[in-house]
């Protein structure tokens, strides 16, 4: 009998439906409309008043056709160059205290309860360090940046960042509001893949969940302006190596932006033919952000975000770098055996077989891509002086000392340039290829996210190699 | 078929716990489930922020929150449980991001939901507004970013928004606190039934198309005694709702027990 | 340092080295470039490679659309139209007659009650698929009519009234054609070719030919939208000019033709103001009048639910670096679109 109700329901609907005829939605979209004004009407004072004067003027220079992207260009430049000449010093007294006073602490009270040199150098050499020196290196920067860009979001700068740039887009064949998802992305890949479903149509909406990665991530940022100080501020003079970092970061950050332009015009060219179907964006007013509130709020949230990171990923990282370490396999150790089986390929490209190591191992996040390749290094050369030991992070509380390492193994300016190059062209972290998979639901798609930047990757740092080398000799 | 007539017993909660948990929503042990919709940067997630004292991710563009996120508050005793929804223009076209929000209020069924709108665009913002109330008859609107509307110097009469729409209007300032004792004061009159309200209906000028949704209504109101949105059941069956079509055929309306 | 030398080995210098390996990427992106292109080539000719069905599906709608002309062909004639040899088409013309779908008279072949039935119903297909295609999908109006031609031959009438239903029972296709019922009735629809028109005649537009497809490619870089207004300012053997939207056009004979219109009588002409949103200039308000019936599906139910509505006040408030897109106030808020979407928005503009 339930079943017959519902049959005829269904039934009465399809008859009527054909006879209200195909203007249905547009009228009823037209009544409520009537009503919400008839309402209105009733209910609301505007007074005279020139409202919005002050935001109008705003926007006419934001998005002019002069000022537009300068200003874009100009804002990144100013918070990458605050973050970068502000979490130098942060960062050396978090290392300075957790490397340097508690590490040392933390070995005496281990030694000196008598435990095992295995379970101290496991706990101590392997996850302890790991966590110590990524958040070091992650935390300050991260603590700087987002909190600036926050105060930006909250303003209301970012749709008008959409807004200038939706021409492009466009031409490329992806939609407007990518800009969004890949600002969001500068946070964090996975949220910025997640943040794509404030695009309508899937064929836009794929574009842009497959170019997230081109956009730098909270556990990439350090790693690019860390190896551009020690690489490419060192080309100039000291008074100048700050800006000069900063204008290399920059690039790479736009060298992004560019990569995310070209995959999305050669995807819309090809596995994801079509036309752009709808852009609307609401431009919503300027508000003027509570500024302290702002700062903190990000502040705390940014921190707990790279904690818990540290914790999740760097410590067992750590775990397992040690343990790959130390022990051996014939006469090597495993992570050696490794090492020697892709050094040949990571050279050829401009890399080394420690990098390719390092970026397998750093699958799970990547912040612990610098750490791991500090680590191994070390461990693959057996520095003496440096460090504690096998797969033992060492104390990093100075850059001088970071650059040491990596020269004696065998890096140059060619490495640095593909590091910073590779780490932005690589596959997504396993966090991110999981929520590709969860938002598409295709295994095709996730695969074609997840491999297409390695490819990029490859192919880039192979060309810059080759045309370093014919260049330099 | 057993049906119970919700009002037999007042302090029952309203909410549909079973497809709460379908939807993925743990209510246990909640007395009231409150969901939290609107358009898109009207302070949603501000405004649930400062009800339960988290730090949901806010920001000024339209599209910042795109899941559903969860909370809770205890007030007069009772312990409330809050869903924050993604933003959305309107309940009547079927993208996904509109679908998260739609099913929830149609299939969760919470005690109360609370439309925050934007004081200085109240136009734009009433048309999904009405369309809340179509669905559901215990809301709550709130009237935010009242200091924005202040400062562009547009003022709404709240009691006078409130007797057009037939449900309580607190006017709030979510990001400084203000209004929030208010907001919460109302939610619990509303969900513990000491409010009553009569929300306003939709007209429809096309005398065409109102008879077709009355003639559709009436064999959904036989079906379903009781169920509150027959009406909009009916609107969107004539725009052919794919979803709403399988729901009937499923049989997904019946009011729990 | 350690041995990673068999490369190097060969090539003694690592310029020389780096130099060959670039020459070998080079030449190996090339190789897959070419390999592309030609599997491009196989796509296209496996999309000539038609199934038996679909070539006998394909004669029978060729031969109804013929029909539907008032005219009739030979054996000839088809295999010409439908790229098929004449042998192959002597072979199906036989099977098709013992189908009972066809029969010859005279060197002319004509389709039976079965055939006009099993024709209508491919149409029928193709029809709500290009329908389905402009309400459900964002792909290209270039695109509808290859695609349709593919699924007509794939679905079943089942799935073919699920669609109908889905669809909400539609009656005409996007470029304004009837679709067949499922008893095979087709709507009469009363045009006449835009060339047909006199000058000052107004018309609204009905139907645009998809095929060929250069002749439709041109129409629709023009912007010109089924349902749209026009008047005629001039018309001889060669041109027509005319008025629409606020846009003046100038088109070759052979393209106006393959736009259907239908003549407006007085009391059907009316807002004659009708321009498209797009040509409203920064500063200036108008009033919306409506949103075109090109404008369909998501793409429309997504502009009225941001406002675009019937009466809505609106102003160009800024125009953006590339005037593309550019920010509309409506109801007291900014919104962005792009142009081609505000070309799809009729408004009146306010006098000043
Ligand atoms: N001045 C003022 N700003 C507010 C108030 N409430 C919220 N905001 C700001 O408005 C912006 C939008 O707030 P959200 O809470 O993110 O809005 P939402 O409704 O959750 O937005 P979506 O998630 O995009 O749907 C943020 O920048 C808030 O800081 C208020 O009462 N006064
Ligand atoms: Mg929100």
């Amino acid at each position: 009998m339930n079943q017959d109700h519902s049959n005829d329901i269904i039934e009465l609907a399809s008859n009527l439906r054909w006879k209200v005829g195909e203007n249905y939605h547009d009228r009823l979209t037209e009544g409520i409309y009537t009503d919400a004004a008839a309402i209105t009407r009733d209910v609301e004072v505007r007074d005279g008043k020139a409202h919005f004067t002050f935001d109008r003027k705003l926007d006419q220079i934001l998005t002019s056709k002069t000022f537009g992207f300068p200003i874009m260009v100009l804002i990144l430049s100013i918070i990458l160059w605050i973050t970068i000449q502000g979490a130098n010093y942060p960062s050396g007294m978090l290392a300075t205290l957790l490397l340097e006073n508690i590490y040392p602490f933390l070995k005496g009270v281990a030694s000196s309860i008598g435990m095992p040199w295995w379970l101290d150098g496991f706990l101590i050499d392997g996850v302890y360090l790991a966590l110590g020196w990524v958040i070091a290196v992650m935390l300050p920067p991260m603590a700087i940046f987002f909190p600036m860009f926050t105060l930006l979001e909250d303003f209301g700068y970012l749709p008008r960042v959409a807004f200038n740039m939706d021409n492009m887009f466009r031409k490329t064949g992806a939609h407007g509001k990518q800009a969004l998802t890949m600002s969001m992305g500068w946070g964090c890949n996975a949220a910025g893949v997640v943040a794509t479903r404030i695009i309508d149509s899937p064929r836009e909406r794929l574009i842009a969940i497959i170019t997230n990665n081109f956009s730098l991530c909270n556990g990439r940022w350090p790693t690019q302006i860390l190896i551009a100080t020690i690489f490419i501020g060192a080309l100039v003079p000291p008074a100048f190596s700050g800006l000069m970092s900063t204008v290399s970061v920059i690039g790479i950050a736009m060298l992004g932006i560019a990569f995310m332009f070209l995959t999305s015009w050669l995807l819309s060219k090809t596995m994801l033919k079509g036309e752009v179907s709808t852009f609307a964006l609401e431009l919503p007013p300027y508000r003027p952000p509570r500024f302290w509130q702002t700062i903190y709020t990000s502040l705390i949230d940014r921190t707990l975000i790279v904690l818990w990171r540290a914790m999740v990923f760097a410590a067992p990282a750590g775990a397992v770098i040690w343990l790959s370490s130390n022990i051996t396999v014939g006469d090597m150790t495993i992570a050696n055996w490794m090492i020697e089986w892709m050094d040949e390929f990571g050279v050829f490209i401009g890399l080394n077989g420690v990098i390719l190591l390092a970026y397998i191992v750093a699958i799970p996040a990547n912040e612990i891509v610098l750490p791991t390749i500090l680590m191994l290094t070390v461990a693959n050369l057996n520095l003496i002086g440096v460090g504690a030991g096998d797969g033992v992070m060492f104390e990093l509380d100075s850059e001088m000392e970071t650059e040491a390492i990596l020269r004696q193994g065998g890096w140059t300016l060619l490495t640095g340039i593909n590091l910073m190059l590779f780490s932005l062209l690589h596959n997504p972290c396993s966090t991110t290829i999981y929520t590709i998979y969860k938002e598409t639901k295709s295994w095709k798609w996730t695969a074609v996210a997840s491999i297409l930047p390695v490819i990029m990757g490859f192919v880039v740092c192979f060309l810059v190699a080759q045309i370093y080398r014919i260049v330099v000799g | 078929m057993s049906k119970v007539v919700s009002d037999a017993c007042e302090t029952c909660p309203l909410y549909n716990s079973a497809e709460l948990k379908k939807l993925g929503v743990n209510v246990d042990n909640a007395d009231f489930v409150v969901a939290l919709a609107g358009n898109p940067n009207t302070g949603k997630s501000t405004v649930f922020n400062a009800l339960t004292g988290l730090r949901q991710h806010t920001g000024n563009w339209p599209g910042k929150t795109v899941t559903r996120a969860e909370g809770g508050y205890n007030y007069h005793g009772k312990h409330v449980k809050l869903i924050d929804l993604p933003g959305t223009y309107s309940l009547l076209s079927t993208s996904t991001d509109e679908e998260v929000a739609r099913n929830f209020i149609l299939f969760g069924r919470p005690d109360v939901t609370v439309i925050a709108v934007d004081a200085s665009r109240l136009e734009r913002n009433l048309n999904l507004a009405l369309q809340v109330l179509e669905i559901t008859d215990k809301a709550v609107l709130c009237l935010n970013l009242m200091d924005e509307a202040k400062r562009h110097h547009v003022a709404i009469d709240a009691r006078a928004l409130s007797r057009r729409l037939g449900i309580p209007v607190v006017p709030a300032s979510a990001r400084n606190g203000e209004g929030i004792p208010e907001l919460l004061e109302t939610i619990h009159k509303v969900a513990t039934g000491e409010i009553k309200c009569t929300p306003h209906r939709i007209k429809i000028s096309s005398k065409q198309i109102n008879q077709a949704i009355e003639d559709l209504n009436k064999k959904l109101l036989a079906k379903y005694p009781g169920l509150p949105n027959t009406r909009w059941i009916a609107m969107r069956l004539l725009d052919g709702d794919q979803h709403i079509l399988d729901a009937i055929k499923n049989d997904e309306f019946q009011l729990a027990s | 340092m350690r041995n990673f030398t068999t490369i190097s080995q060969i090539i003694t210098s690592e310029t020389d080295q780096a130099f060959w390996s670039l020459v070998i990427f080079l030449l190996v992106v090339l190789l897959a470039y070419f390999m592309m292109r030609l599997k491009v080539w196989r796509v296209i000719m496996t999309g000539q490679l038609r199934s038996h069905r679909a070539q006998i599906e394909d004669i029978l709608k060729q031969l109804y659309h013929v029909e539907a002309g008032g005219k009739s062909v030979g054996i000839i004639d088809l295999s010409g139209a439908l790229r098929i040899s004449d042998k192959k088409m002597l072979n199906l013309i036989e099977e098709m007659v013992n189908m009972d779908l066809i029969q010859t008279r005279d060197e002319k072949i004509v389709l039976t009650e079965m055939g006009r039935d099993y024709a209508l119903r491919i149409i029928r297909v193709h029809r709500l698929w290009e329908k389905y295609l402009s309400e459900k999908t964002g792909i290209s109006k270039l695109e509808w009519h290859d695609r349709a031609e593919q699924k007509e031959h794939q679905l079943t009438r089942e799935q073919t009234e699920s669609l109908y239903e889905e669809l909400g029972r539609p009656r005409f296709d996007p470029h304004g054609d009837p679709i067949p019922t499922a008893q095979g009735q087709v709507i009469e629809v009363k045009s006449v070719p835009l060339t047909g028109l006199r000058k000052g005649a107004v018309a609204r537009i009905k139907h645009i030919e998809d095929e060929p497809e250069v002749v439709y490619k041109q129409i629709i870089a023009k912007k010109l939208h089924i349902g749209s207004q026009l008047k005629v300012i001039e018309s001889d053997d060669r041109h027509v000019k005319f008025y629409s939207e606020g846009e003046e056009y100038t088109l070759p004979s052979i393209v106006a033709c393959n736009i259907s219109v239908l003549e407006l009588s007085e009391e059907e002409i009316f807002e004659d103001s009708k321009v498209r949103l797009s040509s409203l200039d920064e500063g200036e308000k108008a009033r919306i009048l409506g949103i075109s019936s090109e404008c369909r599906g998501a793409a429309r139910r997504r502009l009225m639910d941001l406002g675009f509505i019937k009466g809505t006040e609106i102003e160009t408030e800024f125009n953006g670096p590339n005037k593309n897109p550019k920010a509309y106030k409506l109801r007291n808020t900014l919104i962005a679109l792009r142009n081609d979407q505000a070309d799809l928005i009729l408004i009146e503009k306010e006098a000043i």
